[in-house]
């Protein structure tokens, strides 16, 4: 019976790891990039969200504004900044992204004092029971959301003509402008986007984790593991290894022995999911990533 | 220092418009005249940018200290006070005292709180026998070093307090602990709360989270799962209100005796926990309550208003800066002004022996000994729509942790 | 090797470094000295992960926590054992650089922003390791950790004081820079440069590729751990909020920024990451403020330049060789 409460719960947080790395493969796969500020960004819309609602702003527009937030920073970092490192390595790309997500925690920290705040959402108040668990309406928007991600965009990539060009670029950026294909609209697109979906989950972590500019921007590293697993590039296997991660760190819970380090399950499952799924793998003919 | 600016200023509104009516606060001399003698140095080490901003005990005391440097000063001489950042990380703080310590060569230290400054400044400030009036600690190095004594409790007097009145008052038969799994900080004060719990023959278990933790569900699943039939929250107030947030969604209140460490006495915390906590959940509070009606809590919130910025908080380690400070203008005024040098304002520090405040429970001393924690005595408060109300009068803790502090106590003849 | 011709660009950064160190030892106060001091040390740590980076194209994203890892080592040898600091630091680096051969292994397999996300989630298990295990401070047992007064770890015999203990600093972060340049000028450095060019190549020219990679990992983990050895000495403690992962990432950012291909672009980065904060902190710039202007520069400095400040600054100086 335990096992079962501690297992519904660790999929409501592994809910959360899905949707963020969901989003993190997203933009890896469109653009090569892999954005450490994407907590920093949904941490930005929260915040900003949040203060909208202190000001009497109705709920629906206050996520409005989360999303627009994170829409304008990451189409701003991607039409000014992604572009001069076009032809660096992805670790590098990867880097800059870094320094973005330090000046929106520098920026968050100025304009908010620290202080406890919290989140609540009208979903908060809609719960079903499973079990002798509760798990509000909230949680379940989160996981349905990363569903729908998972489903509608890995159709986007894989099926439409713009999908097809954003993973082209991220192949190969110069190949891809011989052939013909916009750059800087796709990519924008691809910012766009992926900025959209930083902003909705920022509300959501907002919510269900707390309300806090630098929880939630380093909340970024866990949620690389679930990426990893995908290896930057499958973002159904990023989705079930968010909820595995989740599940593994809640039921770690139940083992005395291992209990203290259950924050430590997101790394370790991804580097014994890396190791195992390049077990055997030896390079020698190794070109580019 | 920089000041901060905070756009989410009810608070600031509201000190606002009580500061248009300004009664004139006392500190130091009382003589109205300007400070004009050779400056005394005087540091602070905060943390204040980091996870959490620790510095509003340098901000009273910085207030204090503007406050008596206009009127008069210590004996003529202001005090030039210097607060330096430690930004959570123990190599800055070690960095930061060796500049007020050796550097600017400062007399002593006063209004000090962080997380990490005291642990590695210890030795420093035992080598140089500077002493450091610390005013918001919260790991067990600040309150068992030779040179560093508190206006504050610590978490450890907090939460066995809380549990303390549960036990008393509630009838609490099993207690389990929330708390941070930073050993002294949770271990210390969840295992000592354990050892009181079952001094008294009761059951007692600890659950410790990690302060990263995205995950405080499965810390609510334990909770149901240890069989206690009270929970003491011991969790900075950002953990602790995410904590309760997912025992709401569980609709946990009524299974259990819910109470809490100091963390959550703030000012914003009524409102955030919102109309499900309200009325249903204890703070045991470290000094008196920051509405208090009595001569130097008013004090405090005049000078605060006079000499801080809107925006400083005025909450419980405010109350405890304020103390700090004053205290150490006290002992400073007795002293020569001609003679005052690090030696001699040490010696006059430990010499404090019967210092007492309404806002503080019970006299306040330092004394020789290889440690000190002045403060065990609490009150209670319950959290109620838009504030606090007091149900619980000043007690002292009863932990056998507190063993050699009573011992030092009736020794230089302060116990009863 | 001649002295007579060295073009600009070599002596003129040596002469300066120099000079700055001389001043600090003469010149500078408490404070000043602890921070250079913590320059130095940090210096080691990025000239560790430019070599990783340089000779083996791989980014490690977890090098503080081998620095981490190299303190704890010296730290329970040091409470545990009453042997001198060399022998603490050196058992450090050594636990350090077998740990960095155990991060060889993935690096056989894979490449580029994969191993280094393997790098992070080693940091990552690591911070939470070492916030459940602490620091040793003194206690009896494996971990050396119990709720008590701290153990000081007793400085180096040669050095006591903090302006000793920065020299000494000093000379330990020469000696790593000596023998990162020997393995380059020898044999190892050979072999890594072929193996950069083409590992086919390389094998068909009979070197050991998994040996030459690996040994590069070691040394590169050595260093670090030598480097938290070295930190720990400084403090005389560590504490398990001193080694979180975004500090890996940081460092090794600013390794790039710093500039990976020179020796005093490890110098640069270990600036920009102690000495920066510092002087903003000194000055009471909020940090948060500081963080922006940092994350600002992060991002202009990786954009603008790919080698790194120290080769604009060789293309500044090598530019008036040319007469």
């Amino acid at each position: 019976m335990a096992f079962w409460l501690f297992l519904m719960s660790g999929l409501a947080v592994g809910a959360l790891y899905a949707l963020g790395g969901v989003g993190l493969v997203l933009l890896n796969r469109a653009t090569g990039v892999l954005n450490f500020a994407y907590g920093a960004l949904g941490a930005l819309g929260a915040m900003c969200a949040w203060q909208a609602m202190q000001w009497g702003w109705p709920e629906p527009c206050a996520w409005a504004l989360s999303m627009a937030i994170g829409l304008a920073i990451s189409l701003g970092f991607g039409a000014l900044v992604a572009p001069a490192l076009a032809k660096r390595e992805p670790i590098v790309k990867a880097l800059a992204t870094l320094g973005l997500a330090l000046s929106l925690l520098g920026v968050m920290n100025l304009l908010w004092v620290v202080t406890p705040r919290r989140l609540s959402l009208a979903y908060d108040a809609l719960s079903i029971d499973l079990g002798g668990l509760r798990i509000t309406a909230t949680r379940l928007l989160a996981l349905a959301a990363g569903l729908a991600v998972t489903g509608l965009m890995g159709l986007f990539l894989a099926r439409t003509r713009v999908g097809l060009m954003m993973r082209a670029i991220a192949e190969n950026r110069e190949a891809a402008a011989i052939l013909g294909a916009p750059i800087r609209k796709v990519e924008a697109l691809a910012w766009g986007l992926s900025g959209l979906l930083a902003g909705f989950t920022g509300m959501l972590f907002g919510d269900l984790v707390r309300l806090d500019p630098a929880v939630l921007t380093f909340m970024v590293i866990p949620i690389v593991a679930t990426t990893v697993v995908g290896r930057l590039t499958s973002i159904p296997v990023t989705f079930a290894a968010g909820l595995f991660i989740g599940a593994v760190e809640s039921l770690s819970a139940l083992a005395p022995p291992l209990a203290p380090f259950r924050l430590a399950s997101p790394f370790v499952v991804a580097i014994f999911m890396l190791l195992w799924l390049n077990r055997g793998r030896a390079l020698t003919f190794a070109d580019k990533d | 220092m920089k000041i901060k600016f905070a756009v989410a200023g009810g608070l600031g509104a509201l000190v606002l418009g009580v500061s248009g009516v300004q009664a004139a606060p006392h500190c130091g001399l009382g003589n109205g005249q300007k400070a004009t003698g050779a400056p005394i140095k005087v540091g602070a080490v905060v943390g204040r940018t980091g996870p959490d901003d620790f510095s509003s005990s340098a901000r009273a005391a910085k207030a204090y200290f503007a406050c008596v440097n206009e009127n008069g000063g210590i004996n003529g001489r202001p005090v030039d006070y210097l607060i330096e950042d430690d930004q959570w990380n123990p190599e800055v703080a070690g960095q930061v005292a060796t500049k007020l310590v050796k550097d600017q060569k400062v007399v002593a230290l006063v209004g000090n709180g962080s997380f990490v400054e005291m642990s590695v400044n210890a030795k420093l400030y035992a080598a140089e026998d500077v002493m450091s009036m610390a005013s918001a600690c919260a790991a067990s190095e600040c309150f068992e070093s030779k040179n560093i004594v508190s206006t504050n409790e610590g978490p450890l007097v907090s939460s066995v307090g809380a549990a303390q009145w549960a036990v008393t008052k509630k009838g609490a038969k099993n207690l389990v602990c929330i708390g941070l799994n930073i050993p002294s900080v949770g271990q210390y004060s969840c295992g000592w709360t354990e050892k009181y719990m079952q001094s008294k023959g009761l059951k007692a278990s600890s659950i410790l989270m990690d302060p990263g933790s995205a995950d405080v569900n499965a810390a609510v699943l334990q909770t149901v799962a240890s069989g206690a039939d009270t929970v003491l929250v011991n969790l900075p107030a950002g953990l602790a209100a995410g904590y309760l947030k997912a025992a709401q969604e569980q609709n946990l209140r009524d299974q259990f005796i819910w109470t809490s460490s100091t963390p959550l006495y703030d000012r914003a915390v009524p409102d955030m926990l919102g109309d499900y906590w309200q009325g249903h959940i204890t703070v045991n509070i470290e000094l008196t309550p920051y509405d208090g009606k009595g001569a130097d809590a008013t004090n405090w919130r005049e000078v605060m208003d006079k000499y801080a910025a809107a925006s400083d908080k005025r909450d419980t380690f405010s109350e405890s800066g304020y103390l700090s400070a004053k205290y150490f203008v006290n002992t400073l005024l007795k002293l020569d002004p001609t003679k005052i040098d690090r030696p001699s304002v040490t010696a006059a520090i430990r010499a404090i022996r019967n210092e007492k405040s309404d806002l503080m429970c019970g006299p306040y001393y330092v004394g020789d000994g290889d440690r000190h924690q002045p403060n065990h005595a609490n009150m209670m408060a319950e959290v109620v729509k838009g504030g606090f109300k007091i149900i619980g009068d000043c007690t002292d803790v009863n932990s056998a942790y507190l063993a050699p502090v009573r011992a030092e106590e009736k020794r230089i003849g302060l116990a009863p | 090797m001649s002295f007579t011709r060295w073009p600009r660009q070599q002596w003129a950064p040596a002469l300066a470094v120099g000079l700055a160190a001389l001043a600090t030892i003469f010149l500078a106060n408490g404070l000043w000295m602890k921070v250079l001091t913590s320059v130095a040390i940090f210096t080691l740590t990025a000239m560790s992960v430019a070599l990783l980076y340089r000779r083996l194209g791989q980014i490690s994203l977890g090098h503080v926590a081998l620095m981490g890892l190299g303190g704890w080592v010296a730290l329970r040898f040091s409470h545990g054992f009453s042997l001198p600091f060399e022998l603490n630091l050196l058992a450090g680096g050594v636990v350090a650089g077998l740990v960095g051969v155990a991060l060889a292994y993935p690096a056989l397999r894979m490449r580029g922003l994969y191993l280094s996300l393997v790098t992070l989630m080693a940091a990552g298990g690591f911070s939470i390791v070492v916030n459940n295990t602490q620091f040793p401070n003194g206690a009896d047992g494996f971990l050396g950790f119990a709720v008590r007064a701290t153990a000081y770890m007793p400085r180096p015999v040669l050095a006591q004081s903090d302006a000793a203990y920065f020299i000494y600093c000093l000379v330990v972060t020469g000696l790593g820079f000596l023998l990162v340049h020997l393995h380059e000028a020898g044999k190892p450095g050979r072999a890594w440069a072929l193996i950069r060019r083409s590992e086919a190549t390389a094998m068909a020219a009979g070197v050991n590729v998994t040996l030459y990679k690996v040994w590069g990992f070691a040394l590169s983990g050595f260093l670090a751990g030598a480097a938290g050895a070295l930190l720990a000495g400084s403090l005389q403690l560590l504490d398990a909020h001193s080694f979180p992962p975004a500090d890996s990432v940081m460092i090794c950012a600013l390794t790039i920024v710093g500039g990976a291909w020179n020796w005093f672009g490890a110098l640069i980065a270990a600036l920009l990451f102690r000495l920066a904060p510092a002087l903003l902190n000194d000055w009471g710039l909020n940090g948060n403020a500081a963080y922006i202007f940092f994350g600002l520069a992060l991002i202009h400095a990786l954009a603008t330049a790919p080698r790194g400040v120290a080769g604009k600054l060789e293309e500044a100086l090598a530019a008036g060789n040319r007469k």
